[in-house]
């Protein structure tokens, strides 16, 4: 220690020390991984010289192969041949093991010719000799002793360009057989020289495209002129995909399942929210919209819930362009239920070039424990060289409600069927035809105002992104501009973006890069949910619209003690206003070949500036001062100070070890601080009414926090790949956080990943094009929230005399607090068939999170609301299920389609020993009808709880913990259903999905195409408190039989059938008896089980239009390179059972992971949406 | 390529061993938070949140004494639907943690007088919440994770806890060797009056021994004696004198005013007032609640909901200048009008009609000259002759009327209505009552159900009785 000491504080600013902790525990670790890899090294390179196999004659030119060689020697190339064609090879190790890097692709080609371009210009030769082919050195006649020393002057340039004409930097051209080759150059353009004359084939191959051969004349002293135009490579055998820390891989050596989301898919839904945007693109993904709110949030669920903790955010990590930025759903001013968007929501959807799904504990071993629930990997578009271009895409909306609540018709305002025009009681009265009778100004109809209570909302968004520049240096630039005007009346959101960014090449061995995104968003917010629920109180015998009069107080229904839902959304005003900038630079430093140095910093900064105003009493004859949402009128503030910065170096070793063994070793370092400071201002009771300044109010006070966190990170990844078809990753990385004690602090955890490609050493029938079986197994640690382990008092608001309470903090930290981990399991098969026509990716994973850290919702007689604990264990297994297929691919046609299927099994495992159930979340019900998601063991996470109808167990034995639906519901001796009391609390449902699928297919016809995405999430059941209180109000469609008699079905006490009749409404019912307030008031209100809502839907989330419009017209212009436009319809179908807004909306904000309530949500939308994107 | 990998290895050695303990260690503990509080803003939490309590309970239990009625027909609150107490329930038992907290932290800095203070409070808050819910945990309470599942203790056992814990405090309030002094703002109560606090202790002894009277622990003797160490006048009484806001029931009034309709009066409290039940006007009618647009006081009945439109002043409510609802009322926990009513009691159940008579009246007067009535007023009521009905008259009906007035939106009331069987004169139920009988007991709160299920007791009904009122 003494050493650290002195070096202690030399370097760099003091804020932002780059610190390498004390690295005993993983280098111990490291030091046994390192040893048993070495021991798979010696054994995978004994292998002795090919001994070639008998073989009948064979006549060459009629056997015919298909090849993809990427980088491999001679000797593989031959071996491969051996096992596509059972032909057996004899040559001298010797002779051919000068011959490496071979690129060399064919399709359906005879032996003989494969050979010959193998071995031109290598000075090897084929023999057909008995059974064998026979490679020898060739005795070349033309290469006389006296011409050797001749200088060749011939040589071939050109262009390399991509589909679309643009150069294609970096494709790499190879003269067969000789080792002579060029990188192509910012331009596209290379230029070979000192070749003979003769007859050569250049083989281009560059990532992402089919590899190109041509043949090529090449005379003495003259230079051949030679442009390629490669054609994209859609199946995905060569494709390379982003791993954790921004490192590419090629896909076929990952051992874990990788999803990639073209920029192409984003953009089809023309979604908002990056998040919503994802929706049915991806296995393992589940993602719910909070609603159709301006900007709100979306959460993601990937591969179940693993967390027992309701508040604790569970989102992914994002990463962008390399930097994990925030994506906190903030709100803690209350904002809760006025449809706070999440921070990645700031990121514009048509600036994304991909976006990658990690989802299994392998794949992001390297993020740590920020990625403990997945990584959501973007990747920005970013600059080409050549000639400036210009990308245009201009987005109009059209938004309406896509799904309400059907209201009862018939009754009026009034309670036990009598009118009252001021009643509070919105439709309690009689019919309409008897209100008219008694009130000749009662309207023929009454208002259903979940649809009257929504307007169509719009949305209108540019963006344009430009790129250019040289070989040396590439700029790239994204402006956008975002407008919505919500559904909801007064709410909208603006969204401007700019974001610059450039790579320089200093030499081969240097480039660096940087970027910089300013953001600007925020808009005008609303709470949903008190509107829905005052939309219940106004009797919708009266207009809501007509809700301001002349003097600007509230129009309401007077004496109804209801205030006007729209007033209330107009008087009060909530705007956030985010200014944020996310930057990152990084430089890449090659001193040798085998060695890469990367280092990138980012940074995530922003301000978010809430503020909320209330008018104040204009003291005006006659004002109905809506007190309980406007206060005393006032103003609040609340303003967030977030910033994120990220250091990460890498080391990448990568050389090959022997023949048939590459290695590439990674060694980094990663560095996390995260810095929250917020301010939190209350101004109440205002002075003058509409003045919203702070010093225009009575009281003011403030609450400040502070919140940092930070992570140390050491990590390495190594990966060994064996002749191309097999593969070994293995992973270590520890962690060392500030939310742990200094005991617990540092953690380590490894992952190792198989990857085997057998279609490369199996011999598979020809329909067969590709195989590859992978499995892996991965720890991942995770830390506490922050300051999870502390506990303390803090000070109240001042009371009027001028005392200031102090209080205990009401969550409890617990200073021994260890770090959670998840272990998982995770194999796959990925099959490609009918040259990759077909495809089909099968994913099961079993992930097992031990120690979960809860607060603990703990009965309050311990003193606490709740108590950090290490409490419990989840596990989640699955199968993630995509196929894909191209059933038609013509020259004018092609149809291309594509099914995701997930199923997740989420089980509690184990709760904190002296507890028999944990609270997640409840939401409020009347009548005790309030429902629970609880975590039981034995249990899903989602389990929901409540009151219920009491059974007939008929001398069975009752579990009452659990609903036994399949039971006769026992009715009482006045005839009605008994409800069970309300500390019966039973399971219900589960609010987990049974599963998730989705199918999206592209049809194109020469310049049009058609893409739909039907998706669909299944078996899951939500609360709905909407129901709860329409039927408290006898609001819903089924409260019009309230004058009806009916028996009710069930059994009575001693089991025998019910036959009692009575009447549903309120008072004296005909048959003389006092029936009270009446049945939905008294029993089926207080029924949790009727509002805990089948919640499974299917919807045409998309369904999309396109039209490209023909080059000549393009030409023609002069300018344009290319134009596009849509139109895309979404959620124009949705099949539920709920009975009110759309499912799919939730009544927790985005960073919530409770997942069982959707009640006065802001309802989901349906959207016309027109596109027009130009290329210049 | 060797030079190169050494100033690899050193420069990542170099900045290995910066200071990175104290880089991760500078972030562990939070800094919204304190530790080790000063005593006296804990005292100011233990005796405003306190009294908040005592307004809590109060707000709510106020519909089935019927002080209140619901401008709504059929509110649950009105007619003995079971009703979520939960937020209740929160209040009290944090309260309870952090006078817990306060009473370790006195213990250790030998602040005697906070700690017999933390006492007195401990003993009202869980008398108040056993006479609500009867059975709760407390014997294995604020243990944190030492026991995170308390079990319910008997009530029987809780109530003569409640009484231990008056006598601890009453001892611990006697001490002279206190180390630290009562902040005078801290103490939102007495203003730090040590001597005052004794008095309180005192008379909630008298309060809590009063409540057993249908038990055979009750004994007349016991609670004279207690009260003869109780208030002696209306400036002893216990209140609440400074508020985070508005002051609690004037916050009632200023949402009626501003038609989020609260603190209607109900019909039974309004015609025990205004001569329609006992044929005389008591003066403090108008003090209390607002006239109607008809010039005279009437109240609402519990169930039936507003007749009108609930703006146009058809019923009375408490109004902005009344003197439990005006800006910054003081919120009377315990008075000596409540002594003088116990007295009265007492004495008349230990036989001695001169002295239970004697302590009527006084209460009367107390009372009226609290709320400031004029002293003719006074006179002419408590001359009236059906107030004055002489000692060899005086019946357990009029002390427990009269208490009743006296004891407005104190949720001690309910208490005695229970005790004395909901006796009063023309007492109804609520308009369609879930009850065929009148109200004994609250159901326990969902928080406790959901979190502590496989403790909390089974209770037959709302009109399940407690071990007091069998």
């Amino acid at each position: 220690m003494s050493f650290y000491s002195k070096m202690r504080g030399i370097l760099l600013p003091r804020h932002f020390e780059f610190c390498f902790l004390h690295p005993r525990r993983p280098v111990v670790k490291m030091k046994t991984l390192m040893m048993s890899v070495t021991m798979l090294v010696l054994l995978l390179t004994v292998n002795g010289l090919l001994i070639a196999g008998p073989s009948h004659g064979q006549d060459l030119s009629k056997i015919k192969i298909t090849l993809d060689l990427k980088n491999v020697s001679l000797k593989t190339a031959l071996h491969k041949i051996e096992s596509a064609t059972k032909l057996a090879f004899s040559y001298k190790s010797g002779d051919v093991a000068a011959y490496r890097h071979i690129n060399y692709s064919v399709t359906e080609t005879a032996v003989d010719k494969v050979l010959d371009d193998l071995l031109i210009n290598t000075g090897l030769r084929y023999e057909l000799l008995n059974t064998n082919i026979i490679i020898k050195k060739r005795i070349d006649p033309e290469l006389s002793s006296d011409q050797v020393a001749a200088i060749p002057d011939g040589g071939i340039k050109g262009r390399i360009l991509d589909a679309e004409g643009g150069p294609l930097p970096g494709a790499s051209i190879q003269v067969l057989g000789t080792q002579t080759g060029a990188i192509a150059d910012g331009q596209g353009g290379f230029s070979i020289s000192g070749l003979n004359a003769g007859d050569y084939k250049v083989q281009v191959t560059a990532i992402g495209f089919t590899t190109a051969i041509r043949d090529v004349t090449v005379k003495d002293g003259e230079t051949a002129d030679l442009t390629i135009q490669l054609t994209p490579d859609n199946t995905s055998l060569t494709e390379v995909t982003v791993t954790a820390l921004g490192i590419k891989k090629e896909k076929r050596s990952l051992g874990y399942s990788a999803q990639e989301v073209t920029g192409e898919a984003l953009s089809s839904s023309k979604q908002v929210n990056v998040v919503n945007a994802l929706q049915g693109q991806a296995a393992g993904l589940q993602i719910n919209a909070g609603g159709g709110a301006p900007g709100q949030g979306a959460k993601i669920i990937l591969r179940g819930i693993n967390s027992l903790d309701g508040a604790r955010d569970f989102q992914p990590l994002f990463v962008i362009d390399g930097v994990p930025i925030d994506n906190t759903t903030d709100v803690t001013d209350g904002s809760s239920l006025n449809g706070m968007g999440n921070r990645a929501s700031d990121i514009n959807p048509d600036d994304i070039e991909s976006i990658n799904i990690l989802k299994g504990g392998a794949a992001t071993a390297l993020y740590g424990l920020r990625a403990s629930t997945g990584a959501i990997i973007i990747t920005t578009k970013s600059g080409k060289s050549g000639k400036l271009r210009a990308d245009y895409t201009s987005t109009y909306s059209v938004d309406n409600i896509n799904k309400y609540p059907e209201t009862q018709s018939r009754f009026t305002q009034g309670w036990y069927g009598e009118y009252d025009p001021n009643s509070f009681w919105p439709v309690t009265g009689p019919t309409i035809e008897d209100a008219k009778a008694i009130d000749p100004t009662h309207p023929d109809k009454i208002f259903n105002n979940f649809k009257h209570g929504y307007k169509t909302g719009n949305s209108f968004r540019n963006t344009l992104t430009l790129s250019g520049g040289t070989e040396k240096a590439i700029l790239n630039a994204a402006f956008s501009q975002f407008n919505q005007d919500g559904i909801m009346p007064f709410t909208d959101y603006k969204n401007y973006s700019a974001k610059v960014g450039g790579d320089l090449k200093f030499s081969d061995k240097f480039r660096m890069g940087m970027s910089v995104n300013y953001i600007k968003s925020g808009g005008r917010r609303g709470n949903a949910d008190r509107y829905n629920e005052n939309l219940t109180y106004f009797s919708p015998r009266w207009d809501i619209w007509d809700y301001i009069k002349p003097d600007g107080t509230q129009n309401t229904i007077v004496g109804s003690g209801n205030e006007n839902p729209i007033y209330i959304l107009y008087g009060k005003k909530y705007v956030d206003d985010v200014d944020r900038i996310i930057s990152n630079a990084n430089f890449t430093y090659s001193p040798v070949t085998w060695l890469d140095i990367s280092y990138r910093f980012g940074v995530d900064l922003y301000n978010d500036n809430r503020k909320q105003t209330t008018p104040g009493k204009l003291g005006l004859v006659d004002e109905i001062y809506p007190t309980s949402d406007f206060g005393f009128g006032g103003v609040r503030t609340y303003s967030i100070n977030n910033r994120i910065m990220n250091s990460t170096l890498v080391l990448n070793f990568k050389n090959d070890i022997g023949e048939h063994l590459s290695s590439s070793f990674k060694i980094g370092h990663d560095l996390f601080e995260s810095r929250r400071h917020t301010v939190y201002t209350q101004g109440d009771t205002l002075v003058e009414p509409t003045f919203y300044n702070l010093n225009n109010v009575k009281r003011t006070t403030a609450v400040t926090t502070q919140r940092d966190y930070r992570i140390i990170g050491l990590f390495g990844d190594w990966t060994l790949g064996w002749d191309n078809y097999l593969y070994l990753t293995i992973t270590g990385r520890n962690d060392w956080t500030s939310t742990l004690s200094k005991a617990n602090r540092s953690f380590f955890y490894p992952s190792a990943s198989l990857s085997w490609v057998f279609s490369e050493n199996i011999g598979l029938p020809a329909w067969w094009s590709y195989g590859k079986a992978r499995f892996s197994v991965a720890k991942i640690g995770k830390d506490a929230p922050v300051y999870a382990t502390s506990e303390g008092f803090k000070p109240q608001l001042p009371l009027t005399n001028g005392a200031i309470p102090f209080i205990l903090a009401n969550t409890k930290g617990d200073a021994n607090l260890r770090p959670e981990f998840t272990t998982s399991y995770e194999g796959g098969l990925e099959l490609k068939f009918l040259q990759n026509r077909l495809g089909l990716d099968f994913t099961y994973y079993n992930n097992t999170s031990k120690d979960l850290i809860v607060p603990v919702s703990v009965p309050v007689a311990s003193g606490y609301e709740s108590i950090y604990l290490n409490a419990g264990s989840i596990r989640n297994k699955g199968v993630e299920i995509s196929v894909s297929g191209t059933p038609v691919q013509t020259k004018d046609f092609s149809w291309d389609l594509r099914v995701n299927y997930t199923a997740n099994r989420n089980k509690v495992l184990s709760i904190y020993p002296d507890l028999t159930e944990m609270t997640m979340a409840t939401h409020y019900g009347y009548l005790s009808s309030t429902v629970t998601q609880k975590n039981i063991p034995g249990q899903p996470v989602g389990a929901l709880y409540g009151r219920t109808y009491k059974r007939y167990f008929d001398g069975d034995t009752e579990d009452p913990a659990v609903l036994d639906k399949s039971r006769p519901i026992v009715i009482g001796s006045n005839g009605f259903p008994v409800l069970n009391p309300a500390s019966k609390q039973q399971y219900i449902a589960n609010s987990q999905p049974k599963w998730i699928g989705s199918l999206s297919s592209t049809l194109r016809y020469k310049d049009l195409s058609l893409y739909f995405l039907l998706d669909a999430q299944q078996g899951l059941y939500r609360y709905n408190q909407f129901a709860n209180f329409l039927a408290s109000f006898l609001m819903q469609k089924g409260a019009e039989n309230r004058n009806d008699m009916v028996v009710f079905d069930g059994v009575l006490e001693d089991g025998t059938k019910n036959t009692k009749e009575v009447w549903l409404g309120q008072g004296t019912g005909p048959d003389g008896v006092n029936y009270g307030n009446g049945y939905y008031r008294n029993y089926y209100r207080g029924d949790s089980e009727t509002f805990i809502e089948n919640a499974s839907w299917i919807r045409l989330r998309t369904l999309s239009l396109g039209y490209r419009l023909p080059a000549s017209l393009m030409k023609r212009s002069g300018f344009l390179q290319g134009a596009n436009i849509s139109v895309t319809g979404n959620n124009l179908w949705l099949s539920t059972k709920y009975s009110t807004f759309d499912p799919e909306s939730s009544s927790f904000s985005s960073g919530s992971v409770v997942d069982g309530f959707s009640g006065f949500t802001y309802p989901a939308t349906r959207s016309i949406i027109f596109s027009l994107n130009l290329n210049f | 390529m060797k030079r190169i990998l050494n100033i690899a290895v050193i420069g990542v050695l170099v900045i290995s061993f910066s200071s990175c303990e104290k880089y991760l260690d500078d972030k562990l503990e939070n800094p919204n938070l304190v530790k080790v509080p000063p005593i006296n803003p804990l005292l100011a939490t233990a005796t405003y949140e306190t009294s908040m309590n005592q307004y809590r309970l109060g707000y709510n239990v106020s519909y089935l004494a019927q002080y209140l009625a619901s401008s709504s027909q059929g509110s649950d609150g009105d007619i003995y639907n079971e009703v979520d107490y939960s937020t209740t329930w929160r209040n009290f038992y944090s309260t309870m943690m952090n006078i817990s907290e306060m009473n370790k932290l006195a213990e250790q800095n030998s602040a005697f007088h906070h700690l017999g203070v933390g006492k007195v409070l401990m003993a009202y808050n869980l008398n108040m919440l056993i006479t609500a819910f009867g059975d709760v945990p407390f014997s294995e309470a604020f243990r944190g994770l030492d026991e995170l599942t308390p079990v319910f203790d008997e009530q029987t056992t809780l109530h003569a806890r409640s009484l231990e814990l008056l006598e601890e405090g009453i001892a611990s309030l006697s001490r002279t060797d206190a180390l630290a002094e009562i902040d005078v703002p801290s103490d939102v109560v007495h203003g730090g009056k040590v001597a005052a606090w004794l008095k309180t202790a005192y008379a909630l002894k008298a309060r809590f021994l009063n409540q057993l009277s249908k038990t055979a622990a009750y004994n007349e003797e016991n609670i004279l004696t207690a009260l003869e160490s109780a208030y002696e006048k209306n400036e002893d009484d216990a209140a609440l004198i400074a508020f985070d806001g508005l002051s609690p029931w004037n916050e009632v009034a200023v949402d009626n005013e501003n038609l989020n309709l609260d603190g209607w009066l109900s019909t039974n409290i309004v015609n025990a007032m205004n001569g329609t039940t006992y044929g005389v006007f008591d003066p403090r009618l108008p003090l209390v609640a607002s006239l109607t647009k008809f010039g005279d006081y009437r109240g609402t009945r519990n169930g039936a909901g507003r007749i009108g439109t609930g703006t146009d002043n058809e019923e009375s409510y408490l109004p902005t200048n009344g003197y439990f609802s005006k800006g910054g009322a003081p919120l009377p926990l315990v008075t000596f009008a409540e002594m003088k009513f116990i007295e009265a009691e007492a004495a008349f159940r230990d036989g001695d009609k001169e002295t239970a008579y004697n302590a009527y009246l006084a209460g009367i007067a107390a009372n009226m000259n609290k709320i400031g009535v004029d002293e003719d007023d006074k006179n002419t009521y408590i001359n009236n002759a059906a107030v004055s009905v002489g000692k060899d008259n005086i019946t357990l009906a009029l002390i427990f009327k009269e208490k009743y007035v006296a004891m407005m939106l104190n949720p001690e009331s309910w208490v005695d209505m229970r005790r004395f069987d909901y006796l009063y004169k023309d007492f109804q139920l609520p308009l369609n009552a879930a009850l065929s009988g009148f109200i004994r007991r609250l159901a326990y709160p969902s928080v406790e159900i959901s979190r502590n299920g496989p403790n909390v007791p089974a209770i037959t009904g709302l009109d399940q009785r407690l071990f007091w009122d069998q």
